[in-house]
């Protein structure tokens, strides 16, 4: 028994090699991966090559496009001179309605706040798998960056932190198959679920029903209902609104408004206050002790 | 010793990949770097430390994707035992065969990654991933026409003599 274990030892190895990977995805693999110390070793040692590649290739873009930058860089300055009065006007106005908005949120007795301040990250790789687009951050553990934290821009939302290491940390796309996000449309707050459908393919939205007041074009944003977003961010713009004969629920796309292609730094938002009223001042609550 | 510098060159070249699909703004193609080392394995080492290495190789494409757990080693060592296979029935020396291989492999790599995805997606939807295969196939053979030099750097000063499956 043992000399013919011995004499098919390479074809039980290789038998052991192909056959355990396949059931371990079978039984295990929907269940998504558990961060281990291979996982943490493996992008410890790659995230600090992949930074070091990113700040080469944008140091000599850089010097390149400065080069360029230097010819009418006078005539652009005066432009630019311009503008940045007409910005300051315009940020003046702005703060102006930001504190009456404050004052506004502060009556209708809501509070949102963030505990900490956002992290600004940058993003140094692309998941080498295209089924499963995700963003690898030049943030992680030792930067405050956890797993669930929301990943924005500018622009609207990005997705939410799934893993995180010591230096680096990878972000699942709102658009992964994986993603729910709470939404609601901007323009008529009916409220409904963004599902990412992978794949490169837009958002789909769930559990509108047909007779709510969606329509092409309008911007969906977050509800914040979910937990994990803050409200307000732009998820996208509904597409291809479907209202069928039969059954309750309508069927619609959503085009992300963040294009992850194209992105280069986000801002992961560290853990929410929870929604709630603002506690009552100390003078109601001394009146309401005393009754 | 090869064993490792076969890890650390799929390491390697899964970072530079990760970087260059971000600077190219590709969204569902990428360079499979993996294959090109599996084939490289299969057509090149010996039976236990290719298929073992060729596990690592997908093991590593695994926790970088951070998604699924164990399809990529599956994928990996079936490609390997395939294109070794093949490369019993063909002389697969030259470099244009190594091509050929890669481009074979790159296809049935992609096409039954599309299948397993498919299997276990929510709605069964068509992956999109199978459109810009074509693309995938042809940018993967040229990162092979890339790195067959280096490959070359890697390979055992005793070459197989007589390749076959199990041998």
């Amino acid at each position: 028994m043992l000399a013919l274990l011995k004499r098919q030892r390479e074809l039980i190895v290789v038998a052991a090699l192909l056959l355990y990977p396949f059931v371990t995805y079978l039984t295990h693999g929907h269940r998504g991966r558990e961060i281990n110390l291979v996982d943490r070793v493996v992008l410890g040692v790659t995230s600090p090559v992949a930074r070091a590649l990113v700040w080469t290739c944008d140091g000599i873009g850089d010097t390149v496009s400065s080069y360029g930058a230097l010819r009418g860089v006078r005539a652009k300055n005066l432009e630019l001179s311009t503008e940045n009065s007409q910005l300051r006007a315009e940020v003046n106005s702005l703060r102006e309605q930001s504190a009456e908005n404050e004052r506004l949120r502060k009556a209708v007795g809501y509070v949102e706040a963030t505990a900490e301040k956002e992290i600004a990250a940058r993003i140094i790789g692309i998941n080498p798998v295209a089924s499963f687009l995700s963003l690898r951050l030049n943030r992680g553990e030792s930067d405050g960056v956890r797993a669930g934290m929301p990943v924005v821009t500018a622009d609207g939302v990005v997705g939410r932190v799934k893993r995180a290491t010591g230096g680096a940390s990878d972000v699942e796309l709102i658009t992964d198959q994986a993603s729910k996000v709470a939404v609601l449309v901007q323009r008529s707050r009916v409220r409904a679920t963004a599902a990412g459908r992978g794949g490169g393919h837009p958002l789909a939205l769930e559990n509108a029903v047909r007779t709510d007041d969606v329509e092409e074009g309008d911007q969906m944003i977050t509800s914040g209902t979910d937990g994990v977003f803050p409200k307000g961010l732009v998820v996208g713009r509904v597409t291809a609104v479907q209202r069928k004969q039969s059954g309750m629920l309508l069927s619609a796309g959503i085009l992300p408004a963040v294009d992850s292609t194209r992105i280069e730094e986000v801002l992961v938002v560290p853990a929410l206050v929870p929604f709630g009223p603002a506690p009552p001042p100390p003078s109601a609550r001394a009146a309401e002790r005393k009754r | 010793m090869r064993f490792l510098l076969t890890v650390a060159l799929a390491l390697g070249l899964l970072t530079v990949e990760s970087v260059v699909v971000k600077y190219l703004g590709l969204s569902l193609v990428r360079i499979d770097v993996t294959v090109v080392l599996v084939v490289f394995l299969a057509l090149r080492s010996g039976m236990l430390e290719g298929a073992v290495s060729a596990f690592s190789v997908g093991y590593l494409l695994d926790v970088m994707s951070g998604h699924p757990t164990g399809l990529y080693p599956f994928l990996a060592v079936l490609v390997f035992l395939v294109v070794r296979l093949g490369g019993a029935v063909v002389d697969a020396r030259s470099p244009v065969a190594f091509m050929a291989f890669t481009a074979a492999a790159e296809l049935g790599h992609g096409l039954l990654a599309a299948f397993f995805n498919w299997m276990t997606s929510k709605e069964g939807q068509v992956p999109a991933s199978l459109s810009v295969l074509p693309l995938q196939v042809l940018l993967t053979v040229i990162a092979a026409v890339a790195l067959w030099p280096l490959l070359k750097r890697f390979e055992a000063p005793q070459e197989r003599a007589q390749p076959s499956l199990l041998r």
